[in-house]
Protein backbone atom coordinates (compact mmCIF):
# COMPACT_ATOMS: atom_id res chain seq x y z
CA UNK A 1 0.00 0.00 0.00
CA UNK A 2 1.24 3.22 -0.98
CA UNK A 3 0.20 6.62 -0.98
CA UNK A 4 0.52 8.31 -4.65
CA UNK A 5 -2.78 10.88 -4.12
CA UNK A 6 -3.93 13.35 -2.40
CA UNK A 7 -6.72 15.46 -2.65
CA UNK A 8 -7.65 19.29 -2.14
CA UNK A 9 -10.71 20.54 -2.43
CA UNK A 10 -11.60 23.93 -4.40
CA UNK A 11 -14.14 26.44 -5.43
CA UNK A 12 -13.67 26.41 -8.98
CA UNK A 13 -11.74 24.17 -10.36
CA UNK A 14 -10.74 26.13 -13.53
CA UNK A 15 -9.35 28.94 -11.52
CA UNK A 16 -7.60 26.24 -9.37
CA UNK A 17 -5.77 24.77 -12.29
CA UNK A 18 -4.32 28.35 -12.91
CA UNK A 19 -3.64 29.05 -9.05
CA UNK A 20 -1.85 25.63 -8.44
CA UNK A 21 0.33 25.72 -11.72
CA UNK A 22 0.84 29.49 -12.55
CA UNK A 23 1.13 30.69 -9.33
CA UNK A 24 2.52 27.52 -7.66
CA UNK A 25 4.74 26.25 -10.14
CA UNK A 26 3.34 22.74 -10.00
CA UNK A 27 2.41 20.85 -13.32
CA UNK A 28 -0.43 19.77 -14.57
CA UNK A 29 -0.30 16.00 -14.79
CA UNK A 30 -4.25 14.76 -16.04
CA UNK A 31 -7.38 17.14 -16.56
CA UNK A 32 -10.34 14.50 -17.45
CA UNK A 33 -13.93 15.23 -17.87
CA UNK A 34 -15.99 13.89 -15.66
CA UNK A 35 -19.22 14.68 -15.88
CA UNK A 36 -19.80 18.21 -15.36
CA UNK A 37 -16.83 18.35 -13.36
CA UNK A 38 -13.29 17.65 -13.94
CA UNK A 39 -10.63 15.04 -12.63
CA UNK A 40 -7.29 17.41 -12.33
CA UNK A 41 -3.97 16.55 -11.20
CA UNK A 42 -1.03 18.09 -10.82
CA UNK A 43 2.33 17.24 -9.71
CA UNK A 44 5.44 19.04 -8.31
CA UNK A 45 8.18 19.90 -10.78
CA UNK A 46 10.76 19.30 -7.49
CA UNK A 47 9.11 15.60 -7.05
CA UNK A 48 8.68 13.25 -6.03
CA UNK A 49 7.34 13.00 -9.56
CA UNK A 50 4.53 10.42 -8.74
CA UNK A 51 2.60 12.03 -6.35
CA UNK A 52 -0.38 13.45 -7.47
CA UNK A 53 -2.48 16.37 -6.25
CA UNK A 54 -5.60 16.18 -7.43
CA UNK A 55 -8.24 19.55 -7.20
CA UNK A 56 -11.47 18.03 -6.42
CA UNK A 57 -14.64 20.41 -7.01
CA UNK A 58 -16.75 21.23 -3.38
CA UNK A 59 -20.20 21.19 -5.16
CA UNK A 60 -21.24 19.35 -1.77
CA UNK A 61 -22.75 21.20 0.19
CA UNK A 62 -21.13 19.24 3.29
CA UNK A 63 -17.76 19.99 1.55
CA UNK A 64 -18.09 23.58 1.71
CA UNK A 65 -19.37 23.73 4.89
CA UNK A 66 -16.21 21.81 5.85
CA UNK A 67 -14.11 23.95 3.66
CA UNK A 68 -15.58 27.13 4.83
CA UNK A 69 -15.36 26.34 8.86
CA UNK A 70 -11.30 25.39 8.24
CA UNK A 71 -11.02 28.77 6.54
CA UNK A 72 -12.30 30.84 8.92
CA UNK A 73 -10.47 29.57 11.80
CA UNK A 74 -7.59 29.83 9.78
CA UNK A 75 -6.17 26.35 10.00
CA UNK A 76 -4.63 25.08 6.40
CA UNK A 77 -5.73 21.45 5.30
CA UNK A 78 -2.31 20.67 3.21
CA UNK A 79 1.14 21.54 3.60
CA UNK A 80 3.91 21.80 1.14
CA UNK A 81 7.78 21.26 1.85
CA UNK A 82 10.08 24.11 0.57
CA UNK A 83 13.44 24.42 0.36
CA UNK A 84 13.82 28.21 1.48
CA UNK A 85 10.51 29.62 3.28
CA UNK A 86 11.49 33.32 3.23
CA UNK A 87 12.39 33.01 -0.83
CA UNK A 88 8.97 30.81 -1.55
CA UNK A 89 6.97 33.77 0.50
CA UNK A 90 8.86 36.27 -1.27
CA UNK A 91 8.13 34.70 -4.97
CA UNK A 92 4.67 34.18 -3.99
CA UNK A 93 4.11 37.46 -2.22
CA UNK A 94 4.88 39.06 -5.65
CA UNK A 95 2.45 37.30 -7.53
CA UNK A 96 0.37 38.89 -5.18
CA UNK A 97 -0.85 35.90 -2.90
CA UNK A 98 -2.21 36.50 -0.03
CA UNK A 99 -0.08 35.07 3.32
CA UNK A 100 -2.26 35.12 6.39
CA UNK A 101 0.97 33.93 8.98
CA UNK A 102 4.11 35.32 8.07
CA UNK A 103 6.98 33.44 8.34
CA UNK A 104 7.51 31.63 11.49
CA UNK A 105 9.57 29.21 13.98
CA UNK A 106 7.85 26.15 15.41
CA UNK A 107 9.36 23.41 16.56
CA UNK A 108 11.75 22.01 14.22
CA UNK A 109 10.45 23.77 10.86
CA UNK A 110 9.77 27.29 9.80
CA UNK A 111 6.44 27.80 8.40
CA UNK A 112 4.15 30.27 7.17
CA UNK A 113 0.21 30.08 5.57
CA UNK A 114 -1.37 31.30 2.21
CA UNK A 115 -4.83 31.41 0.74
CA UNK A 116 -4.98 29.50 -2.30
CA UNK A 117 -7.51 31.64 -4.14
CA UNK A 118 -9.71 28.68 -3.78
CA UNK A 119 -11.07 28.32 -0.51
CA UNK A 120 -8.17 26.89 1.56
CA UNK A 121 -5.39 28.17 3.63
CA UNK A 122 -1.76 25.95 2.79
CA UNK A 123 0.72 25.98 4.72
CA UNK A 124 4.47 25.86 3.32
CA UNK A 125 7.06 24.61 5.74
CA UNK A 126 10.98 24.41 5.93
CA UNK A 127 12.04 21.94 8.13
CA UNK A 128 15.41 23.30 10.17
CA UNK A 129 18.70 21.60 11.03
CA UNK B 1 0.17 40.99 0.91
CA UNK B 2 0.08 40.12 4.50
CA UNK B 3 -2.99 39.76 6.41
CA UNK B 4 -3.54 40.05 9.86
CA UNK B 5 -6.05 38.17 12.11
CA UNK B 6 -8.41 41.25 11.85
CA UNK B 7 -8.31 42.09 8.64
CA UNK B 8 -8.49 38.41 7.76
CA UNK B 9 -11.82 37.67 10.09
CA UNK B 10 -12.95 41.41 8.49
CA UNK B 11 -13.00 39.54 5.18
CA UNK B 12 -14.22 36.58 5.76
CA UNK B 13 -18.00 37.97 7.46
CA UNK B 14 -17.98 39.98 4.26
CA UNK B 15 -18.11 36.26 2.73
CA UNK B 16 -20.67 35.08 5.12
CA UNK B 17 -22.93 38.63 4.31
CA UNK B 18 -22.74 37.93 0.34
CA UNK B 19 -23.88 34.41 0.98
CA UNK B 20 -26.83 35.37 2.33
CA UNK B 21 -28.92 35.34 -0.77
CA UNK B 22 -32.51 35.68 1.52
CA UNK B 23 -33.90 39.08 2.15
CA UNK B 24 -32.88 42.70 1.11
CA UNK B 25 -28.82 42.30 -0.99
CA UNK B 26 -26.51 45.35 0.41
CA UNK B 27 -23.87 46.94 -2.21
CA UNK B 28 -20.66 46.16 -2.16
CA UNK B 29 -20.09 49.81 -0.51
CA UNK B 30 -22.45 49.05 2.25
CA UNK B 31 -20.74 45.78 2.95
CA UNK B 32 -17.17 47.33 2.75
CA UNK B 33 -19.01 49.99 5.43
CA UNK B 34 -20.06 47.08 7.29
CA UNK B 35 -16.77 45.56 7.87
CA UNK B 36 -14.68 48.92 8.48
CA UNK B 37 -12.81 48.09 5.18
CA UNK B 38 -12.11 51.25 2.24
CA UNK B 39 -14.30 49.72 -0.55
CA UNK B 40 -11.26 50.11 -2.88
CA UNK B 41 -9.49 48.30 -0.54
CA UNK B 42 -12.22 45.84 0.24
CA UNK B 43 -12.92 44.72 -3.35
CA UNK B 44 -8.88 44.16 -3.79
CA UNK B 45 -8.40 42.45 -0.95
CA UNK B 46 -11.38 40.47 -1.27
CA UNK B 47 -10.22 39.10 -4.36
CA UNK B 48 -6.41 38.37 -3.81
CA UNK B 49 -8.08 35.94 -1.02
CA UNK B 50 -10.87 34.68 -2.61
CA UNK B 51 -10.13 34.40 -6.37
CA UNK B 52 -12.94 36.81 -7.36
CA UNK B 53 -14.29 40.21 -6.57
CA UNK B 54 -17.42 40.34 -4.20
CA UNK B 55 -19.38 41.03 -7.18
CA UNK B 56 -18.74 38.04 -8.63
CA UNK B 57 -18.92 36.19 -5.75
CA UNK B 58 -21.96 36.87 -5.07
CA UNK B 59 -23.17 36.28 -8.77
CA UNK B 60 -21.82 32.53 -8.87
CA UNK B 61 -23.24 31.79 -5.00
CA UNK B 62 -26.63 32.63 -7.13
CA UNK B 63 -26.12 30.48 -10.21
CA UNK B 64 -24.71 27.94 -7.65
CA UNK B 65 -27.93 27.67 -6.16
CA UNK B 66 -30.49 27.94 -9.20
CA UNK B 67 -28.34 24.67 -10.84
CA UNK B 68 -29.39 22.87 -7.54
CA UNK B 69 -32.64 24.25 -7.57
CA UNK B 70 -32.71 23.33 -11.06
CA UNK B 71 -32.24 19.77 -10.67
CA UNK B 72 -34.10 19.44 -7.52
CA UNK B 73 -36.95 21.31 -8.28
CA UNK B 74 -40.04 21.44 -11.14
CA UNK B 75 -40.13 24.67 -11.07
CA UNK B 76 -39.74 27.17 -14.22
CA UNK B 77 -36.58 27.81 -15.22
CA UNK B 78 -38.32 31.65 -14.74
CA UNK B 79 -39.10 31.25 -11.30
CA UNK B 80 -36.04 29.83 -10.26
CA UNK B 81 -34.61 33.11 -12.07
CA UNK B 82 -36.66 35.05 -9.48
CA UNK B 83 -36.11 33.47 -6.63
CA UNK B 84 -31.93 33.41 -6.30
CA UNK B 85 -32.19 37.03 -6.86
CA UNK B 86 -31.85 37.88 -10.90
CA UNK B 87 -34.52 40.49 -12.58
CA UNK B 88 -33.88 39.43 -15.97
CA UNK B 89 -33.97 36.05 -17.87
CA UNK B 90 -31.58 36.68 -20.26
CA UNK B 91 -28.72 38.06 -17.87
CA UNK B 92 -29.40 35.05 -16.15
CA UNK B 93 -29.34 32.21 -18.71
CA UNK B 94 -25.88 34.33 -20.07
CA UNK B 95 -24.34 34.39 -16.87
CA UNK B 96 -25.43 30.78 -16.13
CA UNK B 97 -23.91 29.58 -19.94
CA UNK B 98 -20.69 31.16 -18.84
CA UNK B 99 -19.86 29.65 -15.83
CA UNK B 100 -21.31 26.21 -16.73
CA UNK B 101 -21.46 25.78 -20.21
CA UNK B 102 -24.67 25.56 -21.20
CA UNK B 103 -27.96 27.73 -20.38
CA UNK B 104 -30.27 26.71 -17.56
CA UNK B 105 -33.26 25.02 -19.82
CA UNK B 106 -30.38 22.92 -21.24
CA UNK B 107 -28.82 22.07 -17.89
CA UNK B 108 -32.12 20.89 -16.57
CA UNK B 109 -32.96 18.78 -19.50
CA UNK B 110 -29.42 17.30 -19.45
CA UNK B 111 -29.48 16.64 -15.89
CA UNK B 112 -33.12 15.14 -15.25
CA UNK B 113 -32.80 12.79 -18.20
CA UNK B 114 -29.53 11.37 -16.91
CA UNK B 115 -29.42 8.25 -15.48
CA UNK B 116 -27.32 8.23 -12.25
CA UNK B 117 -23.54 7.61 -12.27
CA UNK B 118 -21.76 6.31 -9.02
CA UNK B 119 -18.91 7.87 -7.92
CA UNK B 120 -17.46 10.10 -5.56
CA UNK B 121 -17.44 13.03 -8.12
CA UNK B 122 -21.64 12.45 -9.13
CA UNK B 123 -21.90 12.57 -4.64
CA UNK B 124 -19.87 15.56 -5.08
CA UNK B 125 -22.35 17.18 -7.55
CA UNK B 126 -25.11 17.28 -5.08
CA UNK B 127 -27.15 15.44 -7.39
CA UNK B 128 -31.07 15.36 -6.86
CA UNK B 129 -32.00 13.84 -3.15
CA UNK B 130 -34.74 11.34 -5.56
CA UNK B 131 -31.40 10.16 -7.23
CA UNK B 132 -29.95 8.98 -3.91
CA UNK B 133 -33.30 7.45 -2.66
CA UNK B 134 -33.60 5.42 -6.22
CA UNK B 135 -29.91 4.63 -5.93
CA UNK B 136 -30.67 2.91 -2.64
CA UNK B 137 -33.56 1.30 -3.82
CA UNK B 138 -32.08 -0.48 -6.78
CA UNK B 139 -29.06 -1.36 -4.13
CA UNK B 140 -31.98 -3.18 -2.13
CA UNK B 141 -33.58 -4.52 -4.90
CA UNK B 142 -30.20 -6.10 -6.56
CA UNK B 143 -29.24 -7.17 -3.18
CA UNK B 144 -32.55 -8.97 -3.09
CA UNK B 145 -32.49 -10.88 -6.34
CA UNK B 146 -35.42 -8.22 -7.68
CA UNK B 147 -33.68 -7.44 -11.35
CA UNK B 148 -37.09 -6.49 -13.33
CA UNK B 149 -37.04 -2.79 -11.87
CA UNK B 150 -36.47 -0.73 -15.27
CA UNK B 151 -33.07 1.30 -15.12
CA UNK B 152 -35.62 4.44 -15.55
CA UNK B 153 -38.42 3.50 -13.36
CA UNK B 154 -37.74 6.69 -11.58
CA UNK B 155 -39.40 8.45 -13.97
CA UNK B 156 -42.69 7.21 -12.41
CA UNK B 157 -41.22 8.40 -9.17
CA UNK B 158 -40.96 12.01 -9.47
CA UNK B 159 -43.24 13.22 -6.92
CA UNK B 160 -40.62 11.82 -4.49
CA UNK B 161 -38.53 14.46 -5.50
CA UNK B 162 -40.51 17.81 -4.87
Amino acid sequence: MRIKLTSIMVDDQEKALRFYTDVLGFTECRDIPVGEFRWITVTSPEGPSDVELALEPNANPAGKAFQDAMFEQGIPVAAFEVGDLTAEVARLSAKGVVFTRPPMTAGPVMLAVFADTCGNLIQLYQPTP
Amino acid sequence: MLLRHDGFRRLCRARELLAQLDGPQPTIEALAREVRISPAHFIRQFEALFGVTPHQYRIQLRLDRAKHLLAAQRRSVTAICMEVGFSSLGSFSTLFAQRFGEPPSVYRRRIQAADLVPGCLTLMAGVPDRSFREAERRALHDTSGNQSRSPHAHQADEHHGG
